[in-house]
């Protein structure tokens, strides 16, 4: 009995739709994603982001750190002299640390990496409170990979 | 099992599976970059400090149309085996990084499977989850596995006849 042959070309032809057609919506839908941006990063959102060897040299001009992470992480290891300001826990660190922050001029947040968001939407609510802060662009692994120093404990 | 090779059966079966790859793709496409943010989560291809953000963006803008390439295919009945094969490479993709997320303790509270908002809109990662896209590729291994049967042609139509010829 003659059956329907699977045929290769036919699923090459699939794919090549699916990504034909994905770069063209990305590209000409307007509602596209540039594919080098960060996607954490919302379009007309004014946030600086800084290499990790830049954020050590603002650290030793004495800016201040903050760490988004939840307060486990913080405790396993932080920037030295990072104050803890968890994603998860916003409205509770912002009460006790509003007084320090405002008075603060250089401010660098951090969470746990490149596929992390907790550092952006930190940074926007501080903005939407007045407080502008940058962000360390590939988050705790570059810091620690650049081997710079990290502490422990629930101190700064 | 022959009631599986019934073209029937075959449509229906496609059918079910491709209207489950269209509805995922719907919002995925309508927000590209909130479904970026998914694949990140994952950290399965990046963004990373050797990979960058390109193939983490690449996979969020391309995947929903594949899916839907081949959802659409599927209910048509046109070229099912090959858009069930596809079907089932997106599925062991999907088992693979649902897997990956769960051995590494990765939290994601949207699975990034059928929406994209937050993680109240979303399913959670779990064995669930994982058993629901195995029913899925089981489906696509049986349309690929097993091809339609040719519709029936009638005896007629295959029986030379002697012609008169006066």
């Amino acid at each position: 009995m003659k059956v329907v042959s699977f045929r290769g070309w036919r699923l090459v032809v699939i794919v090549a739709a699916g990504l034909g057609l994905g770069l063209g919506w990305n590209a000409w839908s307007g509602r596209g994603l540039a594919l080098g941006s960060n996607a954490f990063v919302r379009p007309g959102d004014d946030v600086e982001l800084v290499e990790a060897a830049a954020a050590k040299a603002r650290l030793d001009q004495g800016a201040l750190f903050l760490d988004a992470r939840g307060i486990d992480y913080y405790v396993m290891g932080h920037i030295p002299g990072a104050l803890p300001l968890p994603e998860d826990d916003f409205e509770r660190a912002y009460a006790r640390l509003e007084d320090t922050l405002r008075r603060r001029f250089d401010i660098v947040v951090y969470c746990s990496g490149y596929g992390c968001e907790a550092s952006h939407i930190v940074a926007r609510k501080l903005r939407e409170r007045g407080v502008e802060a940058a962000i360390l662009h590939e988050g705790w692994p570059s810091w620690t990979e650049a081997g710079y120093p990290v502490t422990e404990g629930e101190e700064p | 099992m022959k009631w599986l090779r019934h073209p029937l059966a075959q449509w229906a079966l496609g059918a079910a599976l491709g209207a489950v790859f269209v509805y995922a793709s719907w919002d995925k496409i309508a927000r590209p970059r909130e479904f970026a943010r998914i694949v990140y989560h994952y950290q399965l291809v990046g963004p990373s400090q050797a990979l960058g953000y390109v193939p983490a963006n690449l996979l969020a803008v391309t995947l929903p149309w594949l899916e839907l390439v081949t959802g659409a295919l599927l209910v048509a009945g046109l070229w099912r085996r090959e858009a069930a094969a596809a079907a089932a490479l997106m599925l062991v993709a999907f088992i693979v990084a649902v897997s990956w997320a769960l051995f590494h303790g990765i939290d994601i509270a949207n699975c990034g499977c059928f929406t994209v908002g937050g993680s109240a809109e979303g399913r959670t990662l779990g064995w669930k989850l994982l058993l629901g896209d195995v029913g899925l590729l089981a489906v696509a291994a049986l349309l690929v596995a097993t091809p339609a049967a040719p519709a029936a042609v009638p005896a007629y139509a295959t029986t030379r006849h002697p012609v008169r010829t006066g």
